[in-house]
């Protein structure tokens, strides 16, 4: 084989095979020739876990090796006199090793290794060339750059109604795009009430634009929706996608998280209530170190923080400090894309590769998170070796608890003890008949005791359980019962050493707590605590460039289904740049002056004219921008599951619209998803709106998965849209929708009306608008199919109504 | 027919593609007639030429043991009884195993077909495939937990949520059926990562795969009758609901995923009557189920064998089943008897049957759990988590048959030679289907990923 091998190289035959032959060759030259000396002669002061690069020089990788350090490439394959290395290993220049020359025949290997081509396996991306991180230069980019307010272009051709407007239509005029039309008044008021509510408007609601369609009426239209408890349904909603929100740790064990709603409840009265952004941000990060006036208030911002305790983790890891450092990798994870859109989290094995991150920064982070304790509160057993307490707050304070057992956790508990507890005694009755009759014998003696000390043991511990329960039942019915909750409080406050390659047990030197130096210059000291407050500070603080930018464009993204800069979630360097640089810096602006409230942005958004476009075409505009990016049109936009849901449940009449009491996963309680707790427990009936909902890692509901509900592990700002054939097999057969539309079919049949009003009013109940005449003729036509005794006419209406549901049209909004 | 053409076809006709399909067109032609709109599934074509068109992977949940099956280890004879440290210098320096002492395989190893590749009697029928099989005697993981070493497997990373390898080949390929999901996990666990194991993370959730949990009914797949309409009724419903989305579709001309709503719907109505057929082993012959093992040993295992078969020849991209219950700490020699006997056979069936109807050389079959188990044991008849080595086994798809690849030391602790990790059999199936594992990324929060992440070499050596 090697001679064979050997003799193939000779050859040099430029056939596939051989050249891999000859590959495999060079390869084991190195690992036996070259690879050695390397480690044992060169890495000291040349690789990536040497203190300093000497020279900037890291030898340790094939990248390391030709691109060489300050003097050039050390390596440059095949060429072994231009080569800096044999310079320093033959001692022309550099001397290299320092110590003494290397024997003459590993230079030699050296050399031959060289003229082979300098094969070299070792893949440079895992350690990568140190380059350093120019902060400085970091900060000329775009995003990093001082949010300004632009001066507002002037329209003199008064197409424009509001500054919105100047800003857009001055960037039509820039590429010479014309917008289209304005949009229907049927298809605007559908459009306002599913951006701002989820809902489709009511026949009613639709009346009463339709017959005043003016900016008046839309301006009070859109108040009215603001000031619903619907809205903050809607826009909560949101808000979860990016925090991952979910109600289960998922991973290898997934454990259900019982408490998290009240986080979710949390984020859909902060949009409810108009919250201010910069309190918004304050509280989820920091709301157990901030002062409050009441009970309430102080209950609402540690609920806040369960921001820090609902994401995903790794129950079963053996290693602690892998998991706390896993912890705050996605505390990191989630506080910088939802509220910064950077990804600090990629410099956890080394510098970020494309944004000014360098792996100090990561640390200096993740110090404020290791300072830091997180209550995430996950029943125990069943392979959870990281068990989470939960935070309990009450009028005397915040005490930490252990999981409450929830749903049948502490019943089993308490069966178990007992069951053990009956055992025991049998143990210690026998003992005990048998020691009567054998006085002084040892063994039997020695059994009595330990049976003694079982039922001892086992007793307290059964009593403990039931005064708990008792507590807990008593608790209730006075109403002094905590507040029982994840979120996180601080701990021993530290600052954490740097993990080479981020590898726990590889560790540099410690880095002092702060946070990433592009984004602003400097930022409050850390006093006394975690610094998770500084933090929040920081992220809110005036001259911080990211946080108002990203949150505008994350609420202009939701109202036009693309961002000012699509990469809602990441604004770095490999993020996409602002389509409209001005309009984006104005609309930071204006929501900071606004006080970040979003609903101010969201009405100044909706009642522009651009907002208020026509789905339309325009050859000539989508010859200069087919992708929209200039908002010369509305987009034509696929509905989110929830709003589909919720939309055919308020076709079917069914809607119950009274917000959910806790969780389905609240009721099932502690344990194992998959392992002690079949998934479909989590199955529901409610006609609720979809937010309420049980989000269970690795078991989403089938309403919301179906249509790209996000994975909820993942941050994610921007949904998906994919048209898949289980989407329409969902929308035949589902029991959901066969029985929605059988609802529907009911509440037509029940009105006192001629078929043909029927089919209207179907049509406005689903889609919003009247039929044509030959879809009334055609939608008569599949009901007359009753007539000629072919089916029953509820199942004949059903059968339209599902239809209406399963369309297009019903699904998108114009 | 041109793209513009097949979309005012599919607008004006009243008829619509599903009508065609009813009236009979060639299932093959209804292929040709590829969506113009921009499918996410639709067919790709590879990065180079590919050598498997699909793969059928075996999963053996728990962690089966090598030893006593697929690594043939005379030493463990040798030294019975002994701790692996007593016999270190002569074995090759291994230390430590404290308080284990080495036991031999429980069934005899034979030397099988023309390679002579050394298989245990535990699998008789499979050891006939013998010069098929290429032996991965290196294989490890590192990881000795199963949940986090199941997800590893399948996903390639146990910390983050990420795409399932089944997930990534349909987004590299796309899928060739139009009737069928492309990527069917049959019976995966609800535990250990459950659905992370065949989903899609952060890829779109078209690549995520569809879990079939009953193989004896005709209702796997859910959502695929209607306990409203006959047929022609539902269809009379469709032709209605369809008249609609045309109009729709007409008013947006530019909005093409509107084109992809009607597709649906037609795809749709074709699975009703596709899926069940095939879910549906009526039709096989009496001779085929007993290969398989179906109302004998095998039943359970032999009908999800038999289904990747008929998922193999309907164009189905990835295919995976599993089977439980390899985690044997005690009772080895009847747990391992058992479900020996409960594969073997349904495994051999498999791959004769490829082989009779052409598509073994285009399927890749592997066999493998998520470690395996220890060659020196604590306690007598029960063997605990080997992850520094085990076995996986491969056949079909372009892989060399009748050799061994890589190898553990003489016990069958670790592998030490041509060692290949999980990320290494992710780059190497890859390579199989004819994509580059470096150059299958997804960008996402910021930047490319891959299902090898940073590491994974291709085993060109295992390639025929």
């Amino acid at each position: 084989m090697n001679r064979l091998a050997t003799f193939a190289l000779l050859l040099a035959v430029a056939s596939t095979a051989t050249a891999e032959e000859a590959d495999k060759k060079g390869l084991e030259f190195f690992e036996k020739h070259i690879r050695p000396v390397l480690v044992t002669q060169c890495y000291e002061c040349h690789s990536v876990r040497s203190k300093e690069a000497k020279g900037k020089l890291l030898l340790d990788t094939r990248m390391g090796i030709r691109h060489g350090g300050e003097s050039g490439p050390a390596v440059v394959p095949g060429d072994v006199d231009g080569s800096l290395l044999m310079e320093a290993l033959r001692y022309e220049s550099f001397e290299m090793p320092p110590a003494k020359q290397l024997p003459a025949s590993v230079v030699a290997d050296f050399a031959k290794w060289i003229e082979m081509g300098a094969p070299d396996p070792r893949d440079g991306k895992s350690a990568l060339v140190r380059r350093e991180i120019d902060i400085e230069e970091g900060r000329r980019f775009w995003a990093f750059q001082p949010v300004t307010a632009p001066e507002v272009p002037t329209d003199d051709t008064g197409w424009s109604r509001s500054d919105v407007d100047r800003f857009v239509h001055a960037k039509h005029a820039e590429n010479g795009v014309e917008p289209v039309a304005d949009a229907t008044p049927t298809a605007l008021v559908r459009r306002v009430y599913l951006d701002l509510v989820g809902l489709p408007p009511t026949p009613a609601q639709q009346d009463e634009y339709l017959n005043d369609p003016t900016p008046e009426k839309f301006a009070e239209i859109v108040d009215r929706l603001l000031a619903s408890p619907r809205f903050g349904e809607r826009w909560g909603r949101h808000w979860l996608d990016v925090v991952r929100y979910a109600e289960s740790t998922g991973m290898e064990r997934n454990f259900t998280y019982p408490h998290a709603w009240r986080y979710r409840d949390y984020v859909v009265d902060a949009f409810n209530a108009d919250k201010p952004f910069d309190e918004f941000v304050r509280e989820q990060i920091a709301g157990d170190l901030l002062p409050a006036d009441s009970l309430e208030e102080r209950t609402e911002r540690i609920t806040a923080t369960g921001l820090l305790a609902l994401g995903p983790k790794s129950l079963n890891e053996r290693n602690r400090e892998q998991f706390v450092m896993d912890v705050a990798d996605e505390q990191i994870d989630v506080t910088t894309r939802a509220f910064l859109g950077v990804t600090v989290a990629c410099a956890r094995c080394h510098d970020h590769k494309f944004d000014p991150f360098p792996q100090r920064d990561y640390y200096a982070l993740a110090g404020v998170f290791t300072s830091t304790n997180t209550f995430y509160g996950t029943g125990g057993g069943n392979g959870n070796r990281q068990v989470g307490q939960l935070l309990a707050v009450s009028a005397e304070g915040v005490s930490t608890v252990r999981t409450n057992g929830g749903g049948n956790g502490g019943k089993n508990k308490r069966a178990a003890l007992a069951k053990q507890l009956k055992k025991a005694r049998t143990r210690l009755e026998t003992a005990k008949k048998q020691s009567a009759k054998n006085p002084g014998n040892k063994s039997i003696q020695k059994r009595l005791e330990v049976a003694e000390t079982q039922v001892a043991r086992l007793e307290t511990q059964l009593a403990k359980v039931r005064r708990q329960e008792r507590q807990a039942a008593g608790a209730e019915e006075t109403g002094t019962k905590p507040v029982v909750l994840m979120g996180v409080r601080d701990g021993q406050p530290g600052d954490t050493t740097l993990r080479i390659r981020g590898e726990i047990d590889d560790r540099g030197d410690s880095v002092p707590r702060r946070f990433p130096q592009v984004v602003t210059r400097g930022h409050e000291p850390i006093g006394e605590g975690s610094g998770r407050l500084e933090y929040a500070n920081w992220i809110v603080a005036d001259d911080n460039p990211l946080t108002a930018r990203v949150a505008a464009n994350r609420i202009w993204s939701h109202l036009f289904g693309a961002g000012i800069v699509e990469t809602v979630d990441n604004f770095g360097v490999n993020g996409g740049r602002p389509a409209n640089a001005e309009l984006l810096e104005h609309l930071a602006v204006r929501f900071r002056e606004n006080g970040w409230s979003t609903k101010s942005t969201i009405r100044e958004i909706v009642t522009s004219r651009t907002y208020q476009l026509a789905v339309a075409e325009s050859v000539s505009a989508s010859e200069v921008d087919p992708d929209n990016r200039l908002v010369w049109r509305a987009n034509h936009r696929r509905l989110e599951a929830e709003v589909i849901r919720d939309a055919t449940l308020q076709a079917a009449g069914t809607i119950d619209l009274e917000p959910a009491e806790a969780s389905p996963v609240a009721r099932v309680g502690d344990g194992n998803v998959g392992r002690g707790i079949d998934a479909d427990r989590f199955a529901t009936n409610s006609t609720k709106r979809s937010v309420y909902l049980p989000i269970v890692r690795n078991a989403v509901p089938e309403s919301l998965a179906v249509f790209d509900f996000p994975e909820p592990s993942n941050i994610s700002g921007r949904r998906e849209v994919t048209t898949v054939p289980t989407q329409a097999l969902y929308m035949l057969n589902s029991p959901f929708v066969l029985q929605q539309s059988s609802a529907m079919a009911r509440r037509l049949l029940a009105e006192e009306m001629e078929d043909a009003e029927r089919v209207e009013l179907a049509y406005r109940l689903t889609v919003g608008r009247l039929p044509g005449t030959s879809e009334r003729d055609r939608g008569l036509e599949f009901v007359a199919l009753a007539a000629k005794g072919e089916m029953d006419r509820e199942t004949a209406f059903a059968g339209l109504c599902q239809a209406l549901i399963a369309s297009a049209e019903f699904r998108y909004v114009e | 027919m041109n793209p513009l053409s097949r979309r005012s076809w599919l607008r004006h006709t009243s008829l619509g593609f599903g009508f065609t399909a009813l009236a009979g067109l060639a299932h093959q032609e209804a292929v040709a007639a590829k969506p113009s709109f921009d499918n996410p599934l639709a067919p790709k074509e590879p990065h180079f030429p590919a050598k498997a068109k699909r793969v059928i992977f075996l999963c053996m949940r728990g962690g089966p043991t090598h030893v006593d099956t697929f690594d043939y280890k005379p030493d463990l004879e040798k030294y019975a009884g002994k701790s692996p440290g007593e016999v270190a210098t002569e074995a090759g320096g291994l230390n430590g195993q404290k308080g284990r002492k080495l036991a031999p395989s429980i069934f005899p190893f034979q030397p099988r077909g023309e390679s002579g590749l050394p298989i245990s009697d535990a699998y008789p029928k499979l050891s006939e495939h013998a010069d098929d099989l290429c032996l991965v005697n290196g294989a490890y993981t590192g990881i000795p937990n199963h949940p986090q070493a199941l997800v590893q497997l399948h996903t390639g990373n146990f910390q983050f949520v990420r795409p399932s390898m089944g997930a990534w080949t349909l987004y590299g390929l796309g899928t060739e059926s139009q009737e069928l999901p492309g990527f069917i996990t049959v019976k995966p666990p609800a535990r250990l990562g459950g659905a992370q194991n065949y989903g899609s993370g952060f890829l779109p959730a078209v690549y995520q795969g569809t879990k079939i949990d009953d193989v004896r009914g005709g209702n796997g797949i859910g959502n695929i009758s209607n306990g409203r309409f006959d047929e022609e009724l539902q269809r009379k419903q469709i032709d209605l609901l369809q008249s609609m989305n045309r109009e729709l579709a007409e008013k947006h001309a530019a909005n093409s995923q509107l084109d992809g709503v009607i597709e649906s719907y037609e795809l749709a109505f074709r699975m009703q009557s596709a899926v069940p057929e095939l879910l549906d082993l009526s039709s096989e012959t009496s001779a085929t189920l007993d290969a398989y093992g179906i109302g004998g040993d095998g039943d359970d295992f032999g009908r999800q064998c038999l289904l990747a078969r008929r998922f193999a020849e309907a164009g189905v991209r990835f295919v995976e089943l599993t089977h439980e219950g390899w985690d044997m700490h005690g009772n080895l020699k009847q747990k391992l008897t058992q479900n020996a006997r409960a594969t073997d056979g349904p495994i051999a069936a498999l791959l004769a049957d490829l082989k009779a109807r052409g598509l073994f050389e285009e399927t890749l079959v592997v066999w493998s759990g998520e470690f395996g188990r220890t060659p020196a044991v604590k306690k007598a008849d029960g063997r605990d988590h080997n992850a520094t080595g085990f076995t996986m086994w491969m056949a079909g798809g372009g892989v060399k048959g009748g050799i061994r690849h890589g190898a553990t030391d003489p016990f069958g602790i670790a592998a030490v030679e041509d060692k290949f990790h999980v990320h290494d059999f992710h780059a190497t199936a890859l390579h199989l289907l004819g994509l580059d594992h470096t150059k299958l990324t997804y960008r996402y929060a910021g930047r490319d990923f891959r299902l090898t992440d940073v590491y994974g070499r291709v085993a060109h050596d295992v390639i025929g």
